[in-house]
């Protein structure tokens, strides 16, 4: 019998290199072209796939055990945070509803992430950016499931989170997120890893991650504090690989450089507005505050991007076409998206509120050009109705950027008073947006955007009412009925916090006075 | 085409869809959007199915009452002098006049100025409603 020939284990290197790349292969029965037939159309010229560096070495084994230890830790946590009440633990009831806001718009963008990579880790010619890709793929499906399940805790005790994958496909305001992630995966791969990995995993995800998993730590909620950590780790490998790809195509072919950096204004802009939503939870959602919005766009955008652009130069790209809007609208954005949900809030589902008193002060602090001059007024007369007892919904349906698909809440750069117009005429129609870069997106690829679904025009058009509704005659609400369509509880899920099941839970849970 | 649109797209194959709020999918209205200039406790412009046969008069008298009847400088718009645009162009309305016949279209934005009701314009000291 022959003794089993004792092979010598591999190297950590040269062993990555074998599990990876090592299995992949050139075809020969089928041209590779054609095998891969999706990562030239864009007209990225790539010469040589060998000149793609890894950005992390990590094996699949290796993955799945580091992945797995993750894991175990994020469940007995969330186990032991269901089993002591942890969310009455929480700073205010109010706060809750920023994790709404997270399952509703921020988690199923994980899930398109996950089918994005996956598509990509299928179609580049090269082995090892598929890995990588593929690898992301697998992160974000479990960035998904782990929000779920920590997030089901609340949702056993609060409103507006029981339907939140019905509603990302219906309702208004989760149409901006929606139309954001539809549009990077429906381009080619080059342009999807600029759009997810660049844009908005490395210019912009501290933006979104740190805002929400410090509030949550400063708010008492130690499930969400525990996600956050889980998929940080994932985070910084999906910016290595966002910068990576930029460089290697940047360095591939001279020719590719105007289309990155197209591609760039485009993003980043996209990634802006869409980060409109973070903005107000900041400064409005969380019960007690982290940073102002503000601050956190001089940190993470002003100055890391700053350098991040510096460092880029000399491949020939500069700072994104809306870069000096984007810094201008700091001082706005968060009252203007506050404004806006404050008043369609009958046709959310979360709750809102007018801050207090203290609140009102600490916006004052954080926003001393803007806040007392552009948006005290407004939220006083608002709180002067409620106290009257006529607390104000607006009940007419708002005009939205044909590429965004926000309301048209914003104003000229320079002039808060202002609402920022911009329109086009294609073919035999007229389109609107809200500024010149979103109107920019549309001028270089009209026939992708004729094609928007957006939300009040489908409400017009007689697709957002149940099946028993005439789409031509709704009756005397049509608001009730297409919440009815949406899925929403009106009242239940939405309204006014201070009229809310939710407040009066909470306070009954805690053994305060309920009003 | 437009000269300002420069179609720079790149597709895997033919790559043409209908523009999804063409005119005729609105029951016969048109898609009107209408700004009070300056008036920002509304936050966005409105956007309403509105009859191409609707006269002038009959948006002012029925239609803009619901959409900024609450706030509060409303009532003391004197619509003799307000001014009105069409996106950017001034116009005169004539209050006899249909929609159509002001050679409106689909998609139209409708703004309005109030002059001396500066809303968000006002200053912040002077007692008025600065939104």
């Amino acid at each position: 019998m022959d003794k089993p020939v004792k092979k010598k284990k591999l190297g950590l290197k040269p062993r990555y290199s074998a599990m990876t790349r090592g299995l992949s292969w050139d075809t020969t029965y089928q041209d590779m072209d054609k095998v891969f037939p999706y990562d030239q159309f864009e007209g990225i010229k790539i010469h040589d796939w060998d000149k793609w560096e890894d950005p992390f070495r990590l094996t699949m084994e290796a993955y799945w055990k580091y992945q797995g230890e993750k894991d175990k830790k994020l469940y007995a946590v969330i186990d032991a945070f269901a089993q002591n009440n942890g969310h009455l633990g929480i700073s205010d009831a109010r706060y809750v509803n920023a994790l709404k806001l997270f399952i509703q718009g921020v988690s199923p963008l994980e899930y398109y992430a996950h089918r994005g990579f996956a598509h990509a880790g299928r179609h580049f010619t090269g082995a090892g950016v598929r890995v990588a890709a593929q690898m992301q793929s697998i992160d974000e499906l479990r960035h998904y499931q782990t929000q779920a399940h920590t997030i089901s805790h609340y949702n056993r005790h609060f409103n507006g989170m029981h339907d939140s994958v019905k509603w990302f496909d219906r309702m208004w305001y989760l149409a901006v997120p929606k139309s954001f992630f539809e549009d990077a995966y429906s381009s080619g791969p080059f342009e999807f890893l600029t759009a997810v990995s660049f844009s908005f995993e490395y210019v912009l995800t501290n933006l979104l991650f740190v805002p929400f998993m410090s509030g949550a730590a400063h708010n008492g909620d130690m499930a969400t504090v525990t996600f956050g950590f889980s998929a940080q780790s994932d985070e910084s490998r999906h910016m290595t690989l966002g910068i990576e790809c930029i460089k290697f195509m940047l360095e591939q072919d001279p020719d590719n450089v105007p289309i990155v950096q197209r591609w760039m204004d485009k993003w980043f802009w996209r990634g802006y507005r869409l980060l409109t939503l973070v903005a107000m939870m900041q400064d409005y959602m969380l019960p007690k505050r982290v940073m102002s919005w503000k601050e956190a766009w001089e940190m993470y955008a002003e100055s890391n991007g700053g350098a991040l652009f510096k460092d880029l130069a000399r491949y020939g790209i500069r700072p994104p076409k809306g870069w000096d809007d984007a810094c201008e609208g700091k001082d706005h954005i968060s009252h203007q998206a506050w404004g806006t949900f404050y008043q369609y809030s009958h046709a959310a589902a979360f709750h809102t509120w007018v801050p207090n008193a203290d609140e009102m002060q600490w916006l004052n602090e954080k926003y001393p050009d803007s806040f007392d001059r552009h948006y005290r007024g407004r939220l006083e007369h608002w709180d002067k109705l409620q106290k009257k007892d006529e607390r104000w919904f607006n009940q007419h349906l708002p005009m939205l950027c044909q590429v965004c698909q926000i309301p048209m809440v914003f104003t000229e750069p320079g002039d808060p008073t202002q609402i920022s117009f911009r329109e086009t005429q294609y073919e035999d129609n007229k389109y609107h947006f809200c500024s010149d870069h979103c109107k920019e997106i549309f001028s270089h690829e009209p026939r992708k955007y004729v094609q928007a679904w957006l939300p009040v025009h489908q409400i017009y058009q007689g697709s957002c009412y149940p099946d028993d509704i005439n789409p031509e005659s709704p009756g005397d609400s049509p608001v009730r009925e297409v919440l009815r369509y949406y899925g929403v509880v009106g009242g239940q899920d939405n309204g006014d916090f201070n009229a809310s099941q939710d407040r009066r839970n909470f306070d009954a849970a805690l053994g305060k006075k309920v009003v | 085409m437009n000269a300002e649109n420069m179609d720079c797209m790149t597709t895997i194959g033919e790559y043409r869809f209908p523009t999804k709020d063409a005119e005729k999918k609105f029951f016969g209205n048109w898609l009107i959007y209408i700004a009070w200039e300056n008036h920002l406790m509304f936050c966005a412009p409105f956007c309403l199915p509105l009859p191409t046969s609707l006269p002038f008069g009959a948006f002012i008298r029925d239609v803009l009452p619901q959409l900024y009847g609450e706030h509060p400088e409303f009532e003391q718009i004197d619509w003799q002098r307000v001014r009105w645009y069409e996106s950017n162009e001034e116009f005169l309305p004539d209050f006899g006049k249909s929609l159509q016949q002001h050679g409106f279209g689909h998609k139209t934005l409708i703004r309005f100025e109030t002059p001396s009701l500066e809303g968000s314009r006002s200053q912040i000291d002077s007692k008025k409603m600065a939104f």
